[in-house]
């Protein structure tokens, strides 16, 4: 069996009934993988419970951190998509938090990374292109139409760009969540294989054991950088949703 | 890095042979599409949860922390600002009465000065005049006593005259002729 393989580099995205729950025939069972969005989402309410426990003028360091990262988000949403984006603000936050902690936690060893499974990148994308896509054409009817001719083009290139900038249009939710996705699938992988190194090598396991290290600090800068890109091209793909002329 | 290679080599199919063992349906967990319905139910409750915990809680306590500590640094600076107004305002006052009070104290000095030496001149003139007309009056006390003394010297002469004439002869002359005889 895979599980008992301790060097297995797949063992870990592998997902694992803890109760199993039945709805109408459907799978809905709490796993693992539950288990692990429960703690991001248990990691950020602590986070802000713990920093808002006392609002005082003069932050303490837990306040400080959430201070930090409502900032960090408020000004990236401003920068991006500027005062009308402040009705997605809520959303913003939460998926930047939500995918920073998931990432985060994979991070440590023996845990579960949300993200590493298409489907939970999928459906961020896929619902962020869907809301984009409406959000487009409720603010500016059909005239969101425009983002597939952008101006400045001469009509004779406008049969090779639209359909360049449809398919463009339409692969956005699928880099986005393959590009976080595969981060974390492949960053995870490569630390358990170099893992299983130090365990295979014994005595010349310090080899592979330093570039582990180096390895892992690469690591959590990816963890939080995805977690990054992922919610300023969501910002970027709302800026193009609400000035389709830019 | 040549050993790291060879154990890659040597490791690699074996875990992967395993995997795929391991697996009922082939290939990654991320293609087990079996999972999916849990995976997304689980995520949209989790979601939703920190969603609303956000937009709720965390945004609104956020948003008014944060505010506050802007107004009330906008607030403290403001007043810094006034307090600073205040400040300059009665330095410029202290310095105006300052420079008026240096004025007024000059002017007191010139006037008293003014009025001393007016004083002293007129005190002067009073005492010059004093002494004027005292000199006057002397002169004039010693002019009338010339004059007296004029007269009695002459009354005297006229008196011994008299007595010497009468003496030598009895015709007395009378003062007229004595007079002319002694002018």
């Amino acid at each position: 069996m895979a599980a008992d393989n301790p060097i297995d580099p797949i063992h870990q995205f592998e997902i694992s009934k803890i109760a199993d729950i039945q709805l109408g025939g459907i799978d809905i069972s709490f796993t693992n993988s539950s288990l692990f969005m429960v703690f991001a989402l248990a990691a950020t309410m602590a986070l802000f419970v713990i920093g808002l426990s006392k609002k005082s003028i003069i932050p303490n360091r837990m306040q400080m951190l959430s201070e930090l990262s409502y900032n960090f988000i408020a000004n990236m949403l401003r920068d991006q998509v500027g005062d009308q984006g402040r009705a997605y603000f809520p959303f913003i936050f939460s998926l930047f938090m939500f995918i920073f902690f998931c990432n985060f936690i994979g991070l440590i060893p023996y845990t579960f990374t949300v993200t590493s499974h298409l489907i939970v990148t999928f459906a961020f994308a896929g619902l962020i292109f869907v809301a984009v896509t409406i959000i487009g054409f409720v603010k500016n009817g059909l005239g969101y139409l425009r983002i597939f001719y952008p101006s400045g083009i001469p009509i004779f290139l406008a049969p090779l760009i639209v359909p360049i900038e449809i398919i463009s249009y339409l692969s956005k939710p699928i880099s986005l969540s393959v590009r976080l996705c595969a981060n974390m699938l492949a960053g995870h992988s490569i630390l358990k294989i170099f893992a299983g190194f130090i365990v295979m090598l014994g005595f010349l396991g310090f080899a592979p054991l330093v570039f582990l290290v180096v390895l892992y600090a690469l690591e959590t800068l990816i963890a939080a950088l995805q977690a990054y890109i992922f919610t300023i091209l969501t910002c970027i793909y709302l800026n193009d949703a609400l000035h389709p002329d830019h | 890095m040549k050993i790291l290679l060879k154990a890659f080599l040597l490791i690699a199919p074996i875990n992967f042979a395993y995997a795929a063992e391991g697996q009922k349906s082939a290939g990654l967990p991320q293609m087990d599409i079996a999972t999916f319905p849990s995976q997304l139910f689980w995520l949209v409750i989790t979601f939703s949860l920190l969603y609303l915990f956000m937009w709720k809680f965390v945004i609104p306590r956020l948003g008014a922390t944060i505010e506050e500590r802007r107004d009330k640094i906008s607030n403290d600076i403001n007043d810094a600002d006034n307090l600073n107004t205040e400040a300059t305002d009665i330095l410029k006052k202290y310095d105006e009465q300052l420079a008026s009070a240096s004025q007024e104290s000059n002017e007191i000095i010139t006037n008293s000065k003014k009025a001393m030496l007016d004083h002293l001149e007129m005190l002067k003139k009073e005492n010059e005049e004093k002494v004027n007309s005292l000199i006057s009056e002397s002169q004039a006390k010693i002019k009338a006593q010339e004059e007296k003394s004029k007269i009695e010297i002459r009354n005297a002469t006229l008196d011994t005259v008299k007595a010497i004439v009468s003496r030598y002869i009895e015709n007395i002359p009378s003062d007229e002729e004595i007079n002319k005889k002694l002018n």
